[in-house]
């Protein structure tokens, strides 16, 4: 990965995206996945959503997104509920990757790619030199610039991945949401992802991302939003809230903090 | 900045800087001046060939100086708004296939598959039991696209309204499908049940013919109304392509752009069946032909299979009424026997 890459122009990110979840409270049927969450996401953090499965992880990502309303309370963009930006203001503030991107037509990766200059298409809806070069950076801030006249009906699960990652990070925006980015990945590709999310976290970005490997995500997020499914909800410092006691209690199975040469994780206690 | 571009260059692929380029509109420009070459040609084609001959002469003399002889009269009245009707309803069927294909994101998607050419023919059918006359065969037809298209629209508003990230499109695919089917065994029935002498008119009618198109401007008029929104819509549609929620945090309003784009679809499908019947093959192939050529960036793609579906239909009706003159055959059954080979070839040829 190359650093210089990953530099975005500085006057997309000159606001920071504050989100803000206020009295939020998520059902499915009759099962209350979330009650009362208060929550501010800002600048700089990034926010790891961990949980069991079905828990509503993705459910939250959605709600946060703007892409579904929530049953209760509302979600604050900038200080405005998300119910009242237009879609297409909205895609300029927030990006979305969404868990599985299921294609039925050929096309290529860097034109895969380009689909999250989108909300910047202006007149007849062609790309500017501009787009083009913000897809080019994105490929290769992924490492994917081998693969950009690849057919994505061609590509492995990792790789698919990886564009999706490419296409919402060439989107630009402040605020990025990413459910289960680190799916299919292999280890060295998984912490390549989070030293990117990292750096977007460091150039001002707002960084939410949902994660199986609470030890991958003590070591990369900043804070932490535990969910145990049953409308319980922990948030904080990761190191904090992804404590041995708390995911033991939200994942149901004995975890333990083991430690060694100045790094720790957690393991299974049996 | 300029070694950017090194590791592009270098790929195995043939040409594979259009790849990483994407389309342009210089490419899709181009792309459309040559569909557009190829659709003229097929109309002076269509203009001077047939049972009579005429010069390339005596043709411009038809066209632009007319003094009312025999010439003037074939060309003016017999050949031109049946080679205008033949792009029309060529150039509806594959946009509505290609507009399809990408609302149910489903490579087999065709202009008839949710079921309005079902509707149309049905009553077109009924309307020529009745012995009704050709206003009344095609208002009937009209008629029954129109109820089909309510159906759908009825028992899959769900799908249309829903804000909601969820994947329509299986379901609506589903209810078009079954509704279809239904369609086709009331279409069984009522070819069971018809006279015989109104039998050949009926399978003609089935299998697409361009005999009876006397006038060319309801189709071309429909044409232009689908075209311009398709064309506005088309950069949300390439979204659309990567999914509904993509498209949804990308910005784009799906539920009601999956209703503009069904009902432009089935407008131009109503237009098409109403003018020549139920034309095969066009709308599934001809959208598949230029995405295996040139890829599928729907700006391109829209108005590239307006043109290309509508210049194969008038070159498919020359020689459905040249072949085995002065008898006619269904241009439908033109189409299929020169189209389904020339569409394997290009489809097998592909490595991938």
């Amino acid at each position: 990965m190359s650093p210089r890459r990953a530099t975005l122009p500085a006057e997309s990110l000159a606001q920071g995206a504050r989100l803000a979840a206020r009295d939020l409270t998520l059902t499915v049927g009759r099962r209350t996945l979330i009650a009362g969450l208060q929550l501010e996401f800002s600048p700089g953090q990034i926010w790891c959503i961990a949980g069991p499965n079905g828990a509503g992880k993705t459910t939250l990502i959605s709600t946060l997104a703007g892409l579904q309303p929530p049953t209760q309370g509302v979600v604050e963009l900038d200080g405005l509920c998300l119910s009242g930006w237009p879609g297409s203001a909205l895609a300029l503030r927030r990006a979305l990757m969404p868990q599985a991107v299921r294609d039925a037509f050929s096309a290529s990766v860097f034109e895969a790619v380009l689909l999250g200059r989108h909300p910047y298409l202006a007149g007849w809806g062609w790309e500017q030199p501009s787009d083009r070069a913000a897809a080019l950076d994105a490929l290769a801030a992924l490492g994917l610039s081998e693969l950009a006249a690849r057919d994505i009906l061609s590509l492995s699960g990792g790789e698919r991945q990886r564009v999706a990652l490419a296409a919402v990070l060439c989107q630009q925006a402040p605020l990025m949401l990413l459910d289960e980015p680190l799916a299919h990945l292999d280890l060295h590709h998984q912490i390549d992802c989070l030293k990117l999310l990292v750096q977007r976290a460091a150039a001002g970005c707002t960084v939410i991302f949902s994660c199986h490997d609470l030890n991958l995500a003590r070591r990369y997020a900043s804070h932490a939003l535990l969910l145990d499914g049953a409308g319980v909800t922990n948030a904080g410092l990761v190191r904090e809230v992804l404590s041995a006691a708390n995911a033991s209690r939200a994942f149901g199975y004995p975890l333990m903090l083991i430690e060694s040469a100045g790094h720790e994780a957690l393991v299974p206690a049996h | 900045m300029s070694e950017r571009q090194v590791p592009y260059s270098a790929g195995t692929r043939p040409g594979p800087q259009d790849a990483v380029r994407g389309m342009t509109a210089r490419r899709a420009c181009l792309i459309w001046l040559a569909l557009a070459g190829l659709a003229l040609a097929g109309l002076l084609a269509s203009l001077s060939l047939g049972s009579v001959a005429i010069s390339w002469a005596d043709l411009v003399h038809a066209l632009f100086r007319p003094d009312g002889g025999l010439d003037d009269e074939i060309v003016r009245s017999l050949r031109l708004p049946r080679a205008g009707a033949g792009f029309a309803c060529g150039a509806l069927l594959s946009l509505s296939g290609a507009l399809l294909q990408v609302l149910l994101r489903n490579p087999l998607a065709d202009p008839y598959v949710l079921g309005v050419s079902g509707g149309a023919a049905s009553f077109a059918l009924a309307a020529m039991m009745f012995m009704l006359p050709w206003w009344g065969v095609d208002a009937s037809a009209f008629a029954g696209a129109l109820l089909a298209v309510l159906f759908v629209l009825g028992m899959a508003r769900r799908e249309f309204w829903r804000s909601d990230p969820v994947e329509a499109s299986p379901r609506l695919l589903l209810t078009g499908v079954v509704l279809g089917t239904g369609w086709m065994a009331l279409i069984s029935l009522l070819l069971t049940l018809a006279p015989d002498r109104g039998l050949r008119g009926m399978l003609f009618w089935l299998s697409g013919d361009l005999n009876g198109a006397a006038d060319a401007w309801p189709g071309l008029l429909v044409l232009g109304v689908v075209l311009v929104p398709s064309i506005l819509a088309a950069p949300q549609l390439n979204v659309m392509l990567r999914g509904e929620t993509v498209a949804h945090a990308l910005g784009v309003p799906v539920g009601p752009l999956r209703l503009r784009i069904y009902l432009l679809a089935s407008l131009a499908t109503a237009a098409a069946v109403v003018t020549a019947g139920t034309i095969g093959f066009v709308g599934l192939v001809v959208p598949h032909m230029l995405r295996i050529s040139f890829g599928n960036d729907q700006r391109m793609l829209l108005p590239a299979s307006a043109l290309g579906g509508g210049a194969l239909v008038m070159l498919a009706d020359l020689a459905a009424r040249t072949v085995v003159a002065p008898a006619q055959l269904p241009v439908g059954v033109i189409t299929a026997i020169t189209g389904v080979p020339v569409f394997l070839w290009m489809l097998l040829r592909r490595r991938h």
